[in-house]
């Protein structure tokens, strides 16, 4: 193995020189189809390829939650998901919340029940939660708790974040009829 | 990450166990929440990647009544979670199934890769131990079946040899009124590896089965202490017997989680809860 240099925490994608590979993938509703590394980790691939700097990573191991997408339907800490993995996949990030220029109901309960202070983790808080919410329109605070228990949050602490689910799960019960 | 790698997803079995003879250094990929951590942290030197998820063997989650549940290489843990059939006739499996990592890596992980994987101190090992698992494994020149208690050899190994792949698994039928129940220690709750994880079964004959992980270089089935707990009789008697006995069968180390006596401790103590739930006596 060549000991060129410690990329191990490094933060972007580093280029292996491998021979490209083509996917395609909806990303927010959106067909894309690009020619990327195969090292390219799908995180790597929003933030660096698609620009969607929304998606966060923190410990590049999932052990966080930071970088938390949708994938298919299911909450997927894409940190750790290859990028030719999501050939043929649907993914939804943060950027695909918000509609026409109106914040969406979960995000406006994180904001009315201050779920967030530096808001590092705030992305991966609310595709966890929208996941949760797309599957469950009325979860238990226990269901909650199991299913944002991958997502780490250091300075707001969690029950500002369990409030603002269960708000916003009641609100879109009642607004939009889910 | 240093590994340059190619990436492959074949279609069918032949064409994977083609690519896996083709280097040593092909890895396979089923969910890559292991994989993908030991590229990023450049322990491994990955030339080849194989994704085995579009392989339809990897893909089944079937019962058949007489032959018991298999469970392929690419089904991931929450579909154990979510399972009302793992929930009624495995009860230990599924509560391993949801005490295993955080909710978005049992999205990924799988619960093969849970076994090739060999950690020590893995949740899914010790439930699949008491119901006799079998490990199907397919290599270039035909297949072989191996029981899951004779398939760990060490920290991080298995038989598994080169150019074998492990396609799924199989888990016989439980009989009618068995009782099973997986009790786990950790750090904190939620998302930590259990620092003692207690699996017990109880079959309407009487019989024991106890496995257990995080508590010597592989995860274990106490075939020892089982036969002396059945020749004894599950009793309240027997589990505060077997809760002392257990340090003769067990070696625990002392690591990050845990000392060695804490996990002789805890060790103890699950194993008298579980065969006191076994009895209906929450201990």
């Amino acid at each position: 193995m060549s000991n060129e240099k410690d990329c191990s925490m490094y933060t972007e994608h580093v280029e292996s020189g491998k021979r490209k590979v083509t996917i395609q993938l909806k990303v927010n509703g959106h067909q894309v189809v690009r020619d990327i590394d195969p090292t390219m980790s799908l995180l790597h691939f929003l933030r660096d390829d698609q620009k969607l700097f929304g998606t966060k990573e923190a410990c590049g191991e999932g052990e966080c939650g930071a970088c938390t997408v949708i994938m298919n339907g299911k909450a997927v800490t894409s940190c750790i998901v290859l990028a030719v993995e999501a050939d043929g996949a649907e993914i939804k990030t943060v950027e695909g919340l918000a509609k026409n220029g109106k914040l969406s109901i979960l995000q406006e309960e994180f904001i009315a029940e201050d779920a967030l202070q530096c808001g590092f983790c705030t992305p991966g808080f609310l595709m966890s939660s929208r996941a949760l919410l797309d599957h469950n329109p009325n979860p238990s605070d226990e269901e909650i708790i199991e299913v944002l228990s991958g997502n780490l949050c250091r300075c707001t602490g969690y029950i500002p974040i369990l409030r603002a689910v269960k708000t916003a799960a009641e609100r879109e019960r009642k607004e939009l009829g889910r | 990450m240093l590994s340059r790698f190619d990436y492959f997803k074949p279609h069918n079995l032949n064409e994977a166990m083609q690519y896996l003879v083709k280097d040593e250094k092909t890895f396979v990929l089923a969910g890559g929440t292991d994989l993908m951590i030991l590229l990023r942290r450049n322990l491994i030197d990955a030339r080849h990647i194989l994704d085995i998820k579009s392989l339809p063997e990897t893909q089944v989650f079937e019962f058949v009544e007489g032959a018991g549940l298999t469970i392929g290489a690419s089904v991931v843990v929450n579909k154990i979670v979510d399972s009302e059939l793992v929930k009624a006739k495995y009860p230990a499996f599924n509560e391993a199934a949801a005490a295993l990592a955080s909710f978005q890596l049992r999205n990924r992980a799988t619960v093969v890769g849970n076994i090739c994987n060999a950690s020590p101190g893995a949740d899914l090992p010790p439930a699949l131990l008491v119901f006799d698992t079998v490990v199907n494994i397919v290599g270039l020149n035909g297949s072989r079946q191996v029981k899951l208690h004779e398939f760990f050899t060490g920290v991080k190994r298995t038989v598994l040899q080169p150019g074998e792949l492990v396609v799924s698994i199989t888990i016989p039928e439980p009989e009618p009124g068995e009782k099973s129940t997986y009790l786990r220690q950790a750090r904190l709750r939620g998302h930590d590896l259990a620092t003692v994880g207690v699996a017990s079964r109880l079959k309407p004959d009487g019989k024991v089965a106890l496995g257990i992980c995080a508590v010597a270089p592989t995860p274990l089935r106490l075939f020892a202490l089982e036969d002396q707990i059945s020749q004894r009789g599950l009793s309240e008697e027997t589990a505060v017997w077997a809760a002392q006995e257990i340090k003769n069968h067990i070696r625990p180390i002392t690591d990050v989680r845990s000392s060695a006596a804490y996990r002789l401790h805890m060790a103890s103590v699950l194993l008298k809860r579980g065969l006191l739930k076994l009895l209906g006596k929450e201990g």
